[in-house]
């Protein structure tokens, strides 16, 4: 097997293996036509540095931090009318500029979507890469290129605001809801 | 209040919760030859040799344009001294910046350093009236239906060639006004206007009229980079888009007008009432 064809083989495992978490990745950040540029480009840049892109399980992280930067340099994909938005629209999904809109249903997540869109950008990446991506502390550290000490405060700090923010939306749902006191008992 | 229970509620909100629901949607860049994406040499935008290149073809006109700078100073010191100084359009005005892609703004003035950077000039100014609009670092647009009407005010530094059509490769833009007026003209768009001499906004410059043909709407289809304005902005079949290419002191600015053919006149109005307040200021 030629270099080049072990390039392309390894490649191709990476698209199969990471293309849609890539995907939702920038689609969790940007429009949809943001998101696709970034994807393409995140994946142009690992077909050409094939050869330092680490080996799993550092992979996706490491993708993960391509497409950030992709995301972050981008002003966006102006005036944009493609498949992937058909696709998206078709599955209920949209191109709006702030993919957090999408999802709030109530007044509830109205609350939470403010709060977390309040935090710092770099906090709130780290929130985000957290929960939605669902990556270990040492994983974002690599994402972010911090240290896991770094990474640690943040989280800390980040989660000390979103308490704050989202405490009165937790006492309004115990209200509505108050807990099933236990049966029985000695 | 514990981490996971706010872990939950930030969760709730994730717009993709699942990546495996993207399994039907085709990931981009394999949508066509990985070699044909190589092609286009994305590497090569500002920052490495268009962004050398134009920093050698500034390098003189810096002296130049310092020299011209005091002239110009002492001359309107001189004609004004006596005299009411000239009110700066929308002095009011609020910068768009970075932080404010894709947010709403509010009704009001607002400018734009040409070439995204704040400590330089020119900038354009524009009073933007009506709810919906979004700001953009170059500009603003506001939606109709699925598409958009937008302005753009810019220093272009890289041009796709050609725009509309495969394979295509990053070119330094031209250096005068003249130049990326022939140059956006020969992209590929379906012209409605020939390029021509204008005045407006306060300079002479180019005026061009095109319009995006049916089958420019693929990946390979980009347009154009400023220096600091990201990468490239797609184009969709039946867009009018209204170029001004002006001489403000040396610099080449861009103006972009976008709206679809098929808008009726009242969707563009708010655009063009935009468009009619905007001053270019060297």
């Amino acid at each position: 097997m030629t270099s080049q064809t072990a390039d392309r083989s390894r490649f191709e495992a990476i698209w199969r293996q990471h293309r849609h978490q890539v995907l939702a990745y920038c689609l969790r950040r940007a429009s949809t036509a943001d998101a696709e540029d970034a994807c393409a480009e995140t994946f142009l840049v690992v077909w050409r540095r094939i050869d330092e892109i680490p080996s799993a399980p550092k992979t996706l992280p490491c993708l993960y931090g391509i497409a950030r930067k992709s995301l972050s340099n981008q002003t966006r994909a102006f005036y944009r009318r493609g498949r992937l938005h058909t696709k998206l629209t078709n599955l209920g999904m949209t191109t709006a500029a702030d993919p957090m809109l999408v999802v709030v249903q109530s007044a509830d997540d109205k609350v939470v979507t403010d709060a977390v869109r309040r935090l710092r950008p770099v906090d709130r990446e780290i929130v985000m890469l957290d929960v939605w991506e669902d990556l270990s502390r040492t994983e974002i550290a690599e994402v972010m290129g911090m240290t896991r000490a770094a990474v640690d405060q943040r989280i800390h700090r980040a989660y000390q605001k979103l308490s704050l923010a989202l405490e009165p939306v937790l006492e309004i749902r115990s209200i509505a809801s108050p807990p099933i006191a236990e049966e029985g008992g000695t | 209040m514990t981490h996971d229970q706010i872990r939950e509620m930030v969760r709730r909100v994730n717009p993709i919760p699942d990546p495996s629901m993207l399994e039907i949607v085709d990931v981009p860049v394999l949508t066509t030859p990985l070699e044909r994406r190589t092609e286009m040499q994305i590497d090569d935008r500002p920052g490495t040799e268009v962004q050398a290149d134009r920093n050698r073809r500034r390098g003189p006109l810096v002296g130049i344009a310092v020299a011209a700078l005091i002239l110009v100073a002492g001359a309107v010191f001189l004609l004004t001294r006596n005299e009411t100084p000239v009110a700066e359009p929308a002095p009011n005005a609020t910068l768009l910046t970075r932080e404010m892609e894709l947010q709403p703004i509010d009704p009001g003035a607002y400018f734009v350093d040409t070439d995204g950077d704040p400590a330089t000039t020119p900038r354009g100014t524009f009073v933007i009236e009506g709810a919906g609009w979004t700001g953009l670092a170059p500009g603003a647009f506001y939606a109709v239906t699925e598409d958009e009407a937008g302005l753009m005010v810019a220093e272009v530094d890289t041009v796709g060639a050609p725009a509309c059509g495969s394979g295509a490769k990053l070119q330094p833009a031209g250096t005068s006004a003249e130049d990326l007026a022939n140059q956006f003209a020969a992209a590929g768009f379906s012209i409605q206007e020939a390029v021509s001499p204008v005045t407006a906004f306060g300079h002479s410059g180019y005026h061009l009229v095109v319009e995006v043909p049916p089958g420019c709407d693929s990946d390979a289809h980009w347009v154009w980079m400023g220096p600091t304005f990201g990468r490239y902005y797609h184009q969709s079949p039946g867009q009018v888009v209204e170029y001004w290419f002006l001489d403000v002191e040396g610099t080449p600015v861009m103006v972009e007008a976008s709206w679809m053919a098929e808008f009726a006149e009242e969707d563009v109005a708010q655009l063009r009432a935009a468009i009619d307040t905007l001053v270019i200021t060297p």
